[in-house]
C-alpha cells in the first residue's frame, strides 16, 4: 500500500485552513474548555509551545488560540479556549466529531533551549497559564535538561483554576516547585490569596536571577508588576520572556492590525525578551 | 527560648535581616517564639493590638469576619512576611482577623515595649518604620490589583 504523503504547512496557501476533527473536550471552568484536535487529511502542523494557531468555525469568523498541549499522536493539537465572543463562544460549544478549520502554526515560541541549564520561571496569571502549560509540560519530559523550575499561577477563583488534574499531579513532583494563588477565595480554599508578584517572593530562594528564565503570560498589568518584582530580584531583562495577546488577523504579518511599535505580534512575537519590548513600555497603551 | 536563639531567627528573617547586629539583639529581648496551630487566630478585629508578628513558617490569613458568610480571607502571607501594624497607631485595636491556615511559627514582639524601643533608639525606629512602610506598600499595592479582577472575563471586569 502506498503511503499517503504529508502535507506541511510550507507548502501550502498560510491563508487556506485545515480541516480538523475534534477528538476530545474537557471542561476547565465554567466558561473554557481545552479541545483535542485530529487532522482529517495526513497533514503535520508542528506547534511549538509558545505558538498560536488560526482557528475558524465556517461561516463564524477565525480566532488565533495558542496550543496549550503537546500532541499525544504526529499531528494532534491541543488548545484552551475561553468564550467571550463570537467565534470563541461556537469553539467552546463543540463537541467531539464536529469539524473546524485550522492554520499555522504561527509567531515565535517559548525560549526552551534557552532556559537548557538554566534556573526555570514560569509565570502564568488566569487564561495566560494556556500557553505556558506546553512548555512545562515540553520542561517535564525532558526535565534533566533544566535546573530549577518553578511554576507561579494566580487566579480569579479557586473554580477558575485550569487543568486541575495536572495541578494535583505537579504538587507531587519533588523536581517543580508550584505556588498557586487567588484572588477571590471560596470557603474551601486553604490555600494562598493574593497577587502573583507576591508569590515571586516566597519562591526567591530557589533561583539564581542571573540563571534563570523567566516566561510570563497573563494579563498585561499582571505582566507589568511582575516584571517589575522580577527586576527588583536581579533578573535581567534579557531573561524575561512575556506572550503578548493583540488582535492577530493574518498571522503572517502582512494586515498590521497586531502591530506594536515595531513589531508585528503574530510573527515577531507573541513571545518576545522584555529587553525589546522595554524601549516601548512607557506607551500607556503598550 | 533564649535571646540568642531568637537573634537566629532574626538574622535570616527578610524583615529583621539587614540590620546591625545589636539592633536585632535589641530587638530579640523584646521577642518570643510561638507555634499556632491550623485555624487558631494570631490577630482578632477590634481587640487590643499588643503584638507584632514576622512569620517564620506557615501560612496566615488576613481575612474579615462576615457574619452570614464566616471569615472572607483578603490576603495571605507566608513565612518571610510580616503581620500587624496597628499597634504603631492609636487607638492600637486590630481592624482585620489573622488565621493561621497551616501550622505557623512567628516570632512574636511585645507591641508596648517595641514602641518604647523605637522611640528610645530612633535610628533602629526609623528603619523598622520605613520597613513597616515598605509592607504597607505591598499590601496596598496587591489590594489595588486584586480590585482591578484582572482575571475576569472581558465584560465582566
Amino acid at each position: 500500500m502506498v503511503k499517503a504523503a504529508i502535507t506541511t504547512p510550507a507548502a501550502t496557501n498560510p491563508f487556506i485552513p485545515f480541516p480538523f476533527v475534534v477528538m476530545s473536550r474537557r471542561r476547565e471552568t465554567r466558561d473554557t474548555v481545552t479541545l483535542r484536535l485530529r487532522p482529517l487529511r495526513n497533514v503535520r502542523l508542528l506547534a511549538q509551545p509558545g505558538q498560536f494557531m488560526m482557528l475558524s468555525v465556517i461561516g463564524v469568523g477565525e480566532v488565533p488560540i495558542s496550543v496549550s498541549g503537546l500532541p499525544r499522536r504526529p499531528g494532534e493539537l491541543e488548545h484552551t479556549i475561553r468564550a467571550v465572543g463570537s467565534v470563541t463562544r461556537h469553539l467552546v460549544a463543540l463537541r467531539p466529531g464536529d469539524y473546524i478549520g485550522v492554520r499555522g502554526p504561527f509567531g515565535t515560541s517559548w525560549p526552551l533551549q534557552l532556559a537548557h541549564g538554566q534556573d526555570v520561571l514560569l509565570i502564568a496569571g488566569g487564561l495566560g497559564f494556556a500557553p505556558l502549560r506546553s512548555a512545562l509540560l515540553s520542561i517535564l519530559r525532558e526535565r534533566w535538561r533544566y535546573r530549577q523550575v518553578i511554576a507561579l499561577y494566580g487566579a480569579r477563583s479557586p473554580t477558575d483554576l485550569l487543568y486541575r488534574r495536572d495541578l494535583s499531579r505537579w504538587q507531587q513532583r519533588p523536581d517543580l516547585v508550584l505556588r498557586m494563588t487567588v484572588d477571590h477565595p471560596d470557603q474551601y480554599w486553604r490555600g494562598q490569596v493574593g497577587v502573583v508578584p507576591n508569590l515571586i517572593r516566597q519562591v526567591a530562594a530557589f533561583f539564581e536571577p542571573a540563571n534563570t528564565i523567566a516566561m510570563i503570560c497573563g494579563p498585561e498589568i499582571m505582566m507589568r508588576f511582575t516584571i517589575r518584582e522580577l527586576q527588583k530580584h536581579g533578573v535581567p531583562d534579557e531573561h524575561i520572556f512575556l506572550s503578548l495577546e493583540r488582535n492577530m488577523q493574518c498571522a503572517i504579518g502582512l494586515c498590521g492590525h497586531c502591530q506594536l511599535g515595531p513589531f508585528f505580534l503574530c510573527k515577531d512575537g507573541p513571545v518576545l525578551p522584555y529587553s525589546r519590548l522595554a524601549p516601548f513600555s512607557d506607551i500607556r497603551e503598550f | 527560648m533564649s535571646d540568642r536563639e531568637l537573634e537566629e531567627f532574626l538574622a535570616v528573617h527578610p524583615f529583621t535581616a539587614d540590620l546591625d547586629e545589636s539592633q536585632r539583639a535589641r530587638l530579640a529581648k523584646q521577642a518570643r517564639l510561638a507555634h499556632y496551630q491550623p485555624d487558631e487566630y494570631l490577630i482578632q478585629e477590634g481587640r487590643p493590638a499588643d503584638a507584632f508578628y514576622l512569620i517564620v513558617q506557615g501560612l496566615v490569613s488576613i481575612e474579615l469576619f462576615v457574619p452570614g458568610h464566616g471569615p472572607r480571607p483578603l490576603q495571605t502571607v507566608e513565612g518571610g512576611s510580616a503581620v500587624g501594624w496597628s499597634w504603631m497607631l492609636a487607638p492600637s485595636r486590630w481592624e482585620f482577623d489573622a488565621r493561621a491556615l497551616e501550622r505557623t511559627t512567628a516570632v512574636v514582639f511585645d507591641a508596648e515595649r517595641l514602641r518604647a524601643l523605637l522611640l528610645e533608639d530612633c535610628c533602629l525606629g526609623l528603619r523598622l518604620v520605613q520597613r513597616l512602610l515598605f509592607l504597607v506598600t505591598e499590601r496596598l499595592r496587591a489590594a489595588r490589583l486584586q480590585l482591578l479582577d484582572l482575571y475576569g472575563p472581558p465584560r465582566e471586569r
